[in-house]
């Protein structure tokens, strides 16, 4: 909007031009103000800090990438993002596709299970989790009674009990863009395909999934990114055996203080996740241009 | 806790149902058909039994967490109610989500009205920043502000923890507002300004009451992803005590069945105003339910 822009036929009125500014600033300014000064300026910041000891340093990403631990600690976390993923796929595919072939009054009723857990705090729905998953809970009890074991098993705090729980906060972030992509496929497209006789599977690998594969991997990294800033889900169900990044950052901060170190982990955690970020979204352009 | 890009998530929510040949038993064979269903309900069990398990546990006289329960009462509802602390924090949560919600929902909705209504250079990119705390962790933002609180000594402030708050809660309110205004037709606002009335009469006097059934729904989605949020409030609110705050302390500490109490009157409160809502705005209902994708 500046005065020596291209002679656009806005040009020839600036009172109007200037009237147009003037209204896009009151509407778009008091929010990009707040989010300058609240979220862009204190996450440079910490991109400073992460850099300073006070003077400029590399340090503290050296000392992330030497020290055992951290490396430990984030190849854990990558693991079991992955693990989330493919539980996601294997559970969230089936029950999206399931959704696209119901009626429409079922369909609505479990879309709105679906969505109901995203309206209750993950906290409620990961504290559920240790009455389920517990020595003394339904699971164990169940499979003691079966007989299938002898003495409970450890479900809950350590790793399996934490990738029950990412699933199970992560599925319908993963379900609902996927089955949204799913229903605007043509049927037309299945349809020819039978009538030319193609056997039922051979139209759903050849003609149904290829049409799905962006989604499911836009859905995919979707879900990859979110595990990764998980802190709630490995803090309670993983009893703190199950560090992951964002448990090793609130360490950081509130118990040995190393801000530094903290804020160079962040950093590293926020270039990962835009990153993945881009690459979802360039996938799912692709898929729908 | 991030959210998901809504971009991908929005349409669920208009698409035209498909027609009526499309059933699955057309495209897949009767094996894998058994397959699908059986797995989708098994997903959409496993979704919803944390939400069914807390509510009976919720009544149990027990300490220990066993389900069923092997007695009832209401012991744990009264744990909380007599519980100073607890109902400290219920204010605490309260007080937050209502101040940061109605900051959320005044910078949000009229940013998303320029974001609609006008063309510039450089909007997309101010989209994408005001939408950018829904995919950056929210323990990134904590840190960040961590840093720049302790600086300014607002750690464990009201305000502090409100500013942070607002600043996860503004792209829920700037994504529902978004859609609700394209939606809207723009040719009644020119005749408004045709007959000469300023941009803010056009605001406050058109679009605020056409569109309050989306105003409410982002509002209540702000106020509901402030009372749940426990990371930020966890670094930033100092010894003040939230209800989700002061339930991840009780659990990493031991077993409190008081939360089940709690975890209930939550999951009633919401559901209920939910409910509410639908009731209210028909129209708005199917938006409600997809807002939070």
């Amino acid at each position: 909007m500046t005065a020596n822009a291209a002679p656009l036929p806005i040009e020839r009125y600036p009172r109007r031009r200037a009237r147009r500014a003037r209204r896009v600033a009151a509407a778009v300014g008091p929010l990009f103000v707040f989010m300058l000064v609240a979220f862009n300026l204190p996450i440079l910041l910490m991109l400073g800090w992460s850099f300073s000891n006070p003077t400029p340093t590399l340090n503290h990403y050296a000392y992330f990438f030497e020290v055992p631990i951290y490396l430990r600690v984030m190849a854990n976390t990558l693991r079991i993002a992955a693990i989330t993923v493919l539980c996601c796929v294997l559970l969230g595919y089936p029950l999206a596709y399931w959704l696209r072939g119901m009626a429409p009054r079922p369909r609505l009723f479990v879309l709105a299970m679906v969505v109901l857990p995203f309206w209750i705090s993950i906290l409620i729905r990961t504290y559920a989790w240790i009455v389920i998953l517990g020595n003394n809970g339904l699971v164990n009890r169940g499979l003691l009674e079966l007989g299938v074991i002898s003495a409970p098993i450890g479900i809950l705090y350590n790793e399996l009990g934490v990738i029950v729980g990412t699933v199970n906060v992560l599925l319908p972030f993963f379900v609902l863009p996927l089955y949204a992509s799913m229903a605007r496929i043509d049927d037309r497209l299945m349809q020819a395909a039978r009538s030319l006789g193609a056997p039922q599977r051979v139209i759903f690998w050849r003609v149904f999934f290829p049409l799905t594969t962006p989604a499911l991997a836009a859905s995919a990294i979707l879900v990859f990114i979110l595990t990764l800033g998980f802190y709630i889900t490995p803090a309670v169900l993983g009893g703190g055996r199950v560090p992951m990044i964002a448990n090793a950052i609130e360490l950081l901060i509130n118990e040995l203080p190393r801000w530094e170190l903290a804020a160079a982990i962040s950093t590293l955690l926020m270039i990962a996740v835009i990153a993945f970020y881009l690459v979802a979204r360039w996938v799912r352009r692709r898929g729908t241009a | 806790m991030a959210r998901p890009d809504p971009a991908s998530a929005a349409p669920s929510g208009s698409l035209p149902p498909s027609p009526a040949g499309s059933r699955l038993d057309r495209s897949v064979g009767r094996v894998e058909r058994g397959l699908v269903v059986g797995l989708g309900v098994f997903a959409v069990v496993f979704l919803m039994l944390p939400v069914a398990i807390v509510i009976p546990m919720s009544f149990s006289g027990e300490q220990l967490l066993t389900f069923p329960p092997p007695s009832l009462s209401l012991r744990w509802y009264d744990s909380f109610f007599s519980d100073p602390r607890w109902l400290e924090a219920l204010a605490n949560s309260a007080v937050v989500a209502l101040a940061s919600s109605l900051l959320a929902l005044t910078l949000g909705t009229l940013a998303a009205y320029g974001l609609v209504r006008h063309r510039f250079i450089g909007r997309a990119a101010l989209e994408a920043n005001f939408v950018a705390p829904l995919i950056i962790p929210p323990i990134i933002g904590a840190v960040a502000l961590y840093i720049v609180f302790a600086k300014v000594g607002l750690l464990g402030s009201y305000l502090g923890l409100v500013i942070a708050h607002t600043i996860i809660t503004t792209p829920y309110v700037v994504l529902v507002m978004t859609v609700a205004i394209a939606g809207f037709d723009e040719r009644i606002e020119q005749v408004a300004r045709s007959l000469g009335a300023k941009e803010r009469t056009i605001f406050c006097r058109i679009l605020v009451p056409n569109l309050s059934s989306s105003i409410l729904a982002s509002w209540m989605l702000a106020f509901v992803v402030s009372f749940d949020e426990v990371i930020l409030t966890l670094f930033l609110f100092g010894n003040r005590e939230t209800i989700p705050k002061r339930m991840i302390t009780r659990l990493e500490l031991q077993i409190d069945p008081t939360i089940t109490a709690i975890a209930t009157m939550l999951i009633v409160f919401t559901v209920g105003a939910l409910g509410l809502v639908y009731f209210l705005v028909r129209r708005s209902g199917r938006s409600l339910l997809d807002a939070r994708h």
